[in-house]
């Protein structure tokens, strides 16, 4: 029964549009701005899978199409789902550790206001005369900085910029999602009190401040090889293009841990939730982040197994490389066993996440295949790495983005989504992804080469099959964004705790009052409690 | 909303700077590193560096330069400890000689570029030289800024009356800012 | 646990294994024909790979769908459920096999890379630079000839073969079977990758630097190199055909080639390119090399 709480506050939708300092104003400015980029993202992969629906050339020019891919995967990883993550993890990670807001606020609004600038300066750069940068979102030297349109504002340097100013909101929001939950905790909140989600928020924020400046050192230095006539990568000046490789993939593997890691701990919040049973493993799914993070710094060579590396070299990170799998699988255990005597609803949040455990075992197993050197030689930029990534990138992260969107609108919104819709916007992004994906595997198998505008005949059937699954994931789009909307503005209102979960969360009013707490609770019990006799302690001061 | 209003936390908002200030500090320090070790990487790979004509960098300025900015690193913190003291008078004159002794740095600096022997396209030497030392100037000259910024706030009366962890954060960044210089001095001059 | 139980449950067991392992034969399928002795043992490789994954995948799948079915509740169900937070056995046996499965996926994969490298047929991936570790020695086992050496050139974008010792230079790799071949990768531009799927083998090509590769091809036939390391606007088209020949037909084919004039090649970069622009959005590209002159048979 749904009683109205004089407390809950609804945000004017006017404050949405301002430099907003309430992490709650932010959290949600993240998360709209983020999923219109990832409407724009997918667009153009709509555009370069209606390309391959044929092996030749017909629809786009060779360049238009370098630089549809590196868009769409510039604007994927940067402009959807990092502040995405960011969006989720700035509207709960206070409220789940009995803060107020965030260490800083200030500086919270200023990393946000930045993404649109980025996402502006990439879109604009389609229409300079050289076109956007066309060298895949790994921009490698030397092809990266050959400049065919001699301008000196050119695509790449548009790229460059953008890179630049992404990762100075980046560093901002790491130094306050650190300072926030290691200084911000109610008391009584140990770190071993801390939701999962919370400690997969700090591994992944740890990392963006500790590997990020090393892609900031090689992008500058691109920057300078491209339009200040330096020679830092240049083959025939004595530079090093594999100096570079090492940098940005010193960053860019962790950052696939940045990206995966929240989505693992959305799973961590929502499984308990509709099992209605404890985490199982909790200590060691939290540590676990940890682990997943340190080992995750040590593997980057892994992308360049066939590049120009020693054999000592490609071995030493093979090994590094089949050992992060271990506490990565151990969470995907965890799971399943919390599962297994539970009492289980299947609802959209929990689909989505169920759906995402199960492409995530497959893209784990296809990752651990990659770390294998000798095969991973064989596969290598072929379209089986890209279908291994996108298993994660969407078939876990956005599916996880997802189900924590679900999980936590009547938090946010004060109203329920419509179920119905819910569950038919998870079966067309389950299918639709599934079709778009996996086809991947096959044909990367045979040889097929990623980035290709055209491809040998025989890849055909399974490129169309591909093409079909991404038009599917384009329309699965639909009934969520008018779920969304419809339900923020009509749908039945709830109480403080629809879902009957555990979490600091769900003991303030939806939507929460401006300060969340009105007085901040003290924490006596670990979390998860269901099952548990402190669950329904009477008095809610402390909990 | 202003800023977080902490009934029933313990830390008041001040603390969060002496927190979060080094944890930037740390990740800053890794773009360095990312410089430092290209340059490292090349210079081994290459060991005719300088360009033709040019047998190494001039030493003996620069080492006049790295004396000055470590005895500025002194400076601070015997303003530090001054105004823990309470002496404002004493933190001001030291805090401003320390902001003085960057601008001298900063001159050295650019006179040394102006008298050097290459360019940013003499080949690798070149690149390298000029991306650190002017990475570098560029955080002496925010460090300076940031000094005369907290310099202008502590003539507001009682100013550090619920404690100073700007002026603690500036004083972190200098200290930053001349270790990068040491590793850099030994890197680039003295290899 | 009760029989039924029991029964079910050795049921799921037998299914998956059997199934996992009919996948594992069937991968072999999934790659193409191979047609060198180095991908023979990757061929073993990928089919112990997917047969563990298999295992893996249908395995904790199934625990899945089975809590889906056994475990669910009514919507209206709001009761909490048994509060077991863990089972300390249980997860110490769930650490302990993934890490000695872990481990043996890492040293049978370090075993295949070193019989591709060691055993005489396939040299290790050798730079030429001070800081590159010497390749391991390869001694020549018993196969026929000796090893035949040949200068592979990209360039944006296409691929020139040279043989230095026959003075010939072709658009096309024709290599010997059963022959040890090394092959000397360099690039006047910018990275690129050798590649051919069914040797299992590839390597980046990087400017100003040769990259000697070996191998040994052993399928008499036709098959396809493409660039692998993206390298600009009409790295799509940068192929060329590879052709392993018998000994003879191998010598036949040299002989005939330097007996032939050069002419530009074909290239198909350099015709796309040469067409008028389409629309709008064909942006500037680095203008193609001219064809390279090449001794052919047309």
């Amino acid at each position: 029964m749904y009683i109205e709480d004089k407390n809950s506050h609804q945000t004017h939708w006017k404050e949405y549009f301002s430099f907003s300092s309430d992490h709650k104003v932010i959290g949600v400015q993240y998360l709209v701005t983020a999923f219109i980029f990832f409407l724009i993202g997918g667009l153009l992969a709509m555009i370069v899978r209606a390309e391959l629906l044929t092996p030749q050339l017909n629809i786009v020019s060779r360049s238009l199409y370098n630089g549809l891919f590196t868009m769409h995967g510039t604007i994927m990883i940067f402009l959807w789902i990092l502040p995405a993550n960011l969006g989720l993890a700035n509207y709960l990670v206070p409220l789940m550790i009995g803060a107020r807001d965030m260490a800083f606020p200030k500086l919270n609004a200023i990393a946000f206001w930045q993404i649109p600038v980025v996402g502006i300066l990439l879109l604009l750069s389609f229409f300079l005369p050289s076109g956007t940068a066309q060298a895949g979102w790994w921009s490698y030297p030397p092809v990266s900085i050959q400049n065919p349109s001699g301008q000196f504002i050119n695509g790449e340097f548009v790229w460059l910029l953008a890179i630049a100013i992404s990762g100075v909101s980046s560093i901002m929001g790491g130094v306050n999602f650190v300072t926030t939950i290691v200084q911000m905790r109610a008391p009584g909140m140990t770190y071993f009190r801390m939701p999962v989600y919370v400690w997969t928020v700090l591994s992944a924020q740890l990392l963006q401040l500790f590997c990020l400046p090393a892609l900031t050192g090689a992008a500058i230095m691109l920057l300078f090889d491209l339009s200040f006539g330096t020679d830092f990568f240049s083959p025939f000046s004595n530079g090093d293009p594999i100096i570079y490789q090492h940098l940005f993939w010193f960053y860019s593997h962790p950052a696939v841990y940045v990206m995966a890691l929240p989505a693992f701990g959305v799973f961590s919040e929502v499984i308990p939730a509709f099992a209605r049973k404890p985490l199982f493993g909790y200590k060691v799914v939290a540590v676990s982040s940890f682990i997943i993070a340190i080992v995750g710094t040590f593997v980057w060579v892994h992308h360049m197994f066939a590049s120009a590396t020693p054999n000592w070299m490609r071995i030493f990170f093979m090994a590094s490389t089949m050992l992060v799998a271990v506490p990565t699988g151990l969470k995907v255990f965890a799971w399943v066993a919390t599962l297994w005597q539970g009492k289980i609803r299947l609802e959209t949040p929990m689909l989505f996440c169920l759906g995402g455990i199960v492409m995530f075992l497959f893209a784990g197993i296809t990752g651990v295949m990659m770390a294998s050197a000798p095969f991973d030689i064989h596969v290598n930029n072929t379209y089986f790495v890209v279908g291994h990534f996108h298993y994660v990138v969407f078939g876990t992260v956005t599916m996880a983005i997802y189900g924590g969107i679900y999980f936590w609108f009547p938090k946010i919104t004060g109203r329920m989504y419509l179920e119905s819709w819910g569950k038919l916007h998870f079966w067309l992004s389950f299918i639709g992804a599934n079709l778009n994906f996996f086809p991947m595997h096959p044909v990367g198998l045979q040889g097929m080469l990623r980035r290709v505008s055209s491809y040998d005949p025989e890849f055909t059937g399974w490129n169309v099959l591909a093409s079909l699954g991404a038009f599917l994931l384009g329309m699965s789009t639909l009934p969520f964004i008018a779920n969304m909307i419809s339900s923020s503005l009509r749908g039945h209102k709830v109480s403080n705790n629809p879902w009957n979960s555990t979490g600091l969360e769900w003991t303030i009013p939806s939507p929460p009052p401006v300060e969340n707490f009105e007085e901040i609770p003290t924490i006596t019990t670990e979390p998860y409690n269901y099952g548990e006799p402190s669950r329904f302690s009477i008095d809610s001061r402390t909990i | 909303m202003e800023g977080p209003i902490n009934r029933h936390t313990s830390e008041p908002a001040e603390d969060h700077l002496s927190f979060g200030f080094p944890v930037f500090l740390l990740s800053e320090s890794i773009v360095f590193v990312s410089f430092f070790v290209t340059y490292a990487i090349l210079r081994i790979k290459n060991p005719h560096w300088f360009p033709p004509g040019v047998s190494g960098l001039d030493i003996p300025k620069a080492a006049v330069n790295t004396v000055i900015l470590v005895a500025s690193s002194i400076v601070i913190h015997f303003a530090e400890r001054a105004l823990s003291r309470h002496k404002l008078i004493n933190f001001r004159r030291l805090w401003l000689l320390t902001a003085g002794m960057g601008i001298i740095f900063l001159i050295g600096q650019a006179m040394e570029w102006h008298n050097m022997p290459f360019g940013l396209n003499a080949g690798l030497a070149g690149a390298t030289f000029y991306l650190l030392t002017g990475f570098h100037g560029l955080h002496v000259l925010i460090g300076v800024i940031l000094l005369l910024l907290m310099y202008r706030r502590s003539l507001i009366p009682n100013n550090y009356q619920t404690g100073h962890s700007g002026v603690d954060a500036v004083a972190l960044f200098w200290h930053f800012v001349d270790v990068i210089w040491i590793i850099l001095f030994f890197l680039l001059y003295i290899w | 646990m009760k029989p039924f139980n029991i029964v079910l449950l050795a049921f799921f067991v037998i299914l998956i294994i059997v199934t996992s392992h009919w996948l594992g034969q069937q991968s072999y399928t999934w790659l193409p024909v191979p047609a060198a002795l180095e991908a023979e043992p990757v061929g073993d490789l990928f089919s112990f790979l997917v047969t563990l994954g298999s295992v893996i995948f249908l395995g904790v799948l199934g625990i899945m769908l089975y809590c889906l079915v056994v475990y669910r509740v009514a919507k209206d169900d709001h009761s909490d459920a048994p509060a077991i937070r863990g089972n300390t056995k249980l997860e110490i046996t769930w650490t302990i096999i993934p890490i000695f499965l872990v481990i043996w996926i890492t040293v049978y994969s370090y075993d295949i890379y070193e019989r591709m490298n060691v055993l005489g047929h396939l040299s290790v991936v050798q730079h030429h630079g001070p800081l590159d570790e010497p390749a391991y020695a390869a001694e020549p086992k018993t196969l026929s000839g000796p090893t035949e050496t040949i200068e592979v050139i990209a360039k944006q974008w296409s691929w020139t073969f040279h043989y230095p010792n026959h003075k010939v230079t072709s658009s096309e790799l024709h290599l010997p079977v059963n022959q040890r071949v090394q092959l000397k990768l360099q690039s006047t531009d910018v990275l690129h990758g050798f590649y051919v799927p069914n040797f299992r083998i590839k390597q980046d090509i990087v400017p100003n630097r040769t990259i000697d590769l070996s191998l040994t091809p052993n399928r008499i036939g036709k098959y396809q190199l493409e660039d692998s390391q993206f390298s600009g606007t009409y790295f799509s088209l940068m192929k060329a055909d590879v052709y392993i020949d018998s000994s003879e037909g191998f010598k036949q084919w040299l002989k005939l080639m330097s007996n032939q004039v050069r002419k530009p090649a074909k290239n198909d970069a350099f015709s796309e390119y040469s067409q008028p622009k389409q629309t709008k959005f064909d942006w500037p590209s680095v203008t193609p090399a001219t064809p390279p002159l090449v001794q052919s048979s047309w």
